[in-house]
């Protein structure tokens, strides 16, 4: 254990200001749009508040993936046609880009992967979900998807500095990168990323999903299905090499998510099978 | 300046020197095939071993392979200077869950090696197999391969 490592990374997760930042407007959408009474006249006004993500949302908007046909000029009229639910995915799509789409050093990720890799794991879930008749979560697991690596964003710089340790204790003690990563630096990038959500003001479920990818059957029962889903996604896509770092496959596809998401060996390698035409449709999105 | 080309999941591609031709792979297997007279080069990145009739050729290491080598011979490739490197074939490092997903890394290097063989094209050098995930640059100046892995990189300059 590099405890000055460990002592860095508990000053920075302590000071929210050296964890990444979003406009506020994100964690209120969210919030509203979780509300059952929810108001879409509120949610459309607080939108177009902001002009830059507005206009990234009429863009998403008349996207292959997710437009329905009709051309859609303003949001009240995206909120009707698309879908409330839809549109605060495209709300996480346009904000969270400047956080993602950057090098991601230890990681050995390239401008662009981070980012690439969330917008697949986001539509893999989605497919998964609606696959087994799970719409209420399908737009969960899409904004789950998108920011479950957010932690990588700040521990890069350490696992940089770590990564031969990190490397040596998962061959020596057989156990997976992230499970390593605590062990060596006191913190995995899942427990980062939680922290960035808390900072976010996220709700419970991304939170989960954020902090229990890599170990679903650790993560609180009523989460259970939508952490499993991502982490499945999460783990076909490293698979497919979409978003796969110095990590690699150091990690392990996890039994209890496949039951929990209740997936069959046919549909699992479909789902995997799929993964190209997948990035195709992400390539527009992005 | 090199003009780099990116070459994605289920993609084929080929280029003339200069160029370099990049993929970045999990269990996937990328190939790089290098006609040393023209100095030409294409690069296919499979996903699956076998097609079974239900995908698009570039997905699947048999139907890819062919559908490659054709299109370098389509631009004046040879195949007696025609030589094959190839990288990737990782597997999930735990994976107790499903027997099918946790050998498709190897599965598609053998699909792969089976696939250049009936081809006649010789396979000169590998970089297979393990947990890492691989960035490969393919030079078409000289043929050479570079393999980026879990922070290391290996250069394979035999064509």
């Amino acid at each position: 254990m590099h405890s000055h490592i460990k002592q860095r990374l508990e000053n920075i997760v302590d000071n929210l200001d050296q964890l990444p930042s979003l406009p506020d407007v994100v964690s209120k959408i969210i919030n509203m749009v979780n509300d059952p009474n929810v108001d879409f006249k509120k949610v459309a006004d607080e939108i177009v508040k902001d002009q830059a993500i507005t206009a990234n949302i009429l863009k998403l908007c008349n996207s292959a993936y997710f437009s329905k046909g009709k051309e859609i000029a303003s949001i009240d009229r995206a909120i009707v046609i698309l879908g409330i639910r839809e549109v605060k995915d495209m709300v996480v799509l346009a904000t969270t880009k400047a956080v993602l789409n950057k090098v991601i050093m230890g990681y050995d990720l390239a401008r662009g992967e981070l980012w690439k890799h969330g917008v697949a794991v986001a539509m893999v879930s989605k497919n998964i979900a609606l696959m087994k008749k799970r719409r209420d979560i399908s737009d969960e697991v899409f904004t789950g998807g998108i920011i479950h690596d957010v932690g990588k964003t700040v521990l890069a710089l350490f696992v940089q500095n770590t990564f031969k340790d990190i490397l040596t204790t998962v061959e020596e003690r057989n156990i997976t990168f992230q499970e390593a990563e605590k062990e060596v630096m006191g913190f995995d990038h899942q427990e980062i990323g939680e922290r960035v959500l808390e900072k976010w003001q996220f709700p419970p479920i991304l939170r989960a999903i954020v902090r229990y990818h890599h170990e679903p059957q650790l993560a609180p029962k009523e989460h259970m299905a939508p952490v499993s889903i991502v982490h499945v996604a999460n783990t076909l896509c490293l698979m497919a090499g979409i978003g796969i770092g110095s990590d690699g496959l150091f990690h392990e596809l996890k039994p209890e998510a496949i039951n929990a998401a209740g997936l069959t060996e046919d549909e699992l390698e479909k789902i995997y099978s799929e993964i190209p035409e997948v990035m195709q449709k992400a390539g527009e999105i992005m | 300046m090199n003009n780099l080309i990116n070459i994605g999941v289920a993609q084929i591609g080929s280029a003339e020197n200069p160029a370099v031709l990049r993929t970045i792979l999990g269990s996937c297997v990328g190939i790089c095939i290098y006609d040393r007279s023209k100095k030409i080069g294409g690069m296919a990145h499979i996903l699956l071993p076998k097609n079974n009739g239900k995908g698009n050729d570039e997905k699947y290491a048999d139907t890819a392979i062919p559908m490659l080598i054709q299109k370098m011979l389509k631009q004046g490739c040879s195949k007696e200077f025609m030589t094959a490197k190839i990288a990737g074939g990782s597997s999930m490092f735990k994976f107790k869950s499903s027997a099918s997903l946790s050998n498709i890394g190897d599965n598609n290097v053998i699909s792969t090696r089976e696939a250049l063989k009936a081809s006649g094209i010789n396979v000169v050098a590998e970089d297979i197999g393990g947990n890492v995930g691989r960035v490969i640059d393919f030079f078409l100046e000289d043929g050479r391969m570079k393999v980026k892995a879990a922070g290391n990189e290996q250069l394979y300059y035999k064509v």
